[in-house]
């Protein structure tokens, strides 16, 4: 799922999560397929952004993101069960970028 | 210390919201309409109730429409600690930035564990997770310059804040958070972990629902997701860790849910 700002909308993206007025009431399906009209009638909305399908986008590059995991483990690196937990999350955040 | 805390309506940096709140969480035998009342009194609160039982925090499919459903939902004690959770949101992020994230994301991966180990309240172990650090709230609120002292020495002499509060304040944010819990008269289960969190062994009655919170606290630091005082991942605690008997793929999928859930949870 991917957050994405009304202004950088596409066509073709697909609704994550469904679009709902300020009383929660359902204006757009989840899985809807958005066109220019949609697109037009959701930024004129008082939103700032929706959830579509696609992978997040990354605030920082993978090998930022992989030196600071190695940065937060400075002191455990040898600690019981601490190399399971790093693999894992090593796996984690490079799946992040696929 | 345990007596200034225990007094914290009388202490005058105490937001209004939660010495109200303080009332009827103090309240013997509080019963489910008064707290949905309660609730249901306050439209702000309403609305952030309603937000967080219907977020991905929780799981929940389908829409809650009304706190009455969400308090029969989840049940009394999980309700009271939503309540508190939700009131003091907005005071992690005025002391320690980051620590709201921090702390939704240690609710996540709590359920995701317990949902794993078959515990029958999961709901009950993500608000313990949502919960753990509350005791750092009251400490900065109540203690500021102090605790910036502790947040130094920690970085100075490379310990743990939870190390660094106990030679500043001679107690916890655990033991803070559990003093509090107690006072609120949450569950025996509630204030152990909260109170044991970083020391599990020392959970009598509890040692699953602590070990839960404990790893699942480890995981989202591990991850850097929010902050909680300091940026260094400190050890597991082996005992915890083996109970679990977590497997490298159950901690992927607890990793996995945890950044699904916080990148929909960005607007609570």
């Amino acid at each position: 799922m991917r957050k994405i700002f009304v202004e950088k909308l596409e066509p073709g993206m697909i609704l994550a999560k469904p679009i709902t007025g300020p009383t929660g009431m359902v204006m757009l399906a989840k899985d809807t397929e958005l066109n220019e009209k949609w697109i037009e009638r959701i930024q004129d909305m008082k939103i700032a952004f929706v959830f579509v399908d696609g992978p997040p986008v990354q605030e920082i590059p993978e090998e930022e993101a992989l030196a600071d995991l190695e940065t937060r483990f400075a002191l455990v690196n040898d600690k019981p069960f601490m190399g399971i937990i790093k693999k894992a999350v090593r796996e984690h955040i490079k799946g992040l970028y696929r | 210390m345990r007596y200034k805390v225990e007094n914290i309506h009388t202490l005058p940096t105490i937001p209004a919201v939660l010495k109200r709140l303080s009332v009827i969480l103090e309240k013997p035998r509080v019963t489910i309409v008064e707290i949905s009342s309660f609730i249901s009194n306050d439209p702000a609160l309403t609305t952030k109730v309603l937000k967080m039982v219907n977020s991905a925090i929780y799981g929940f499919p389908g829409r809650i429409a009304s706190v009455s459903h969400a308090t029969m939902l989840l049940g009394l004690n999980v309700i009271k600690g939503l309540l508190l959770g939700v009131s003091v949101f907005d005071l992690m992020q005025k002391t320690m930035s980051g620590l709201y994230e921090h702390s939704l994301a240690c609710a996540i991966a709590s359920r995701v564990i317990a949902q794993k180990k078959n515990l029958k309240e999961p709901e009950e172990v993500s608000v313990a997770g949502l919960l753990h650090d509350i005791g750092k709230v009251v400490l900065i609120l109540e203690f500021a310059s102090e605790y910036e002292n502790a947040m130094v020495q920690a970085g100075q002499e490379n310990i743990s804040i939870y190390e660094a509060e106990k030679k500043q304040f001679n107690a916890t944010h655990a033991d803070v958070g559990g003093w509090l819990a107690e006072k609120w008269r949450f569950p025996a289960n509630l204030i152990e972990v909260i109170s044991c969190h970083h020391r599990p062994p020392l959970s009598k009655n509890a040692p699953l629902e602590t070990a839960i919170v404990h790893v699942a606290d480890l995981l989202v630091r591990a991850r850097g997701i929010g902050f909680a005082g300091e940026k260094l991942v400190p050890e597991v605690h082996p005992v915890a860790f083996e109970l679990l008997g977590l497997a490298e793929q159950d901690i992927l999928d607890v990793l996995e849910e945890m950044e699904n859930s916080m990148a929909t949870a960005e607007d609570i």
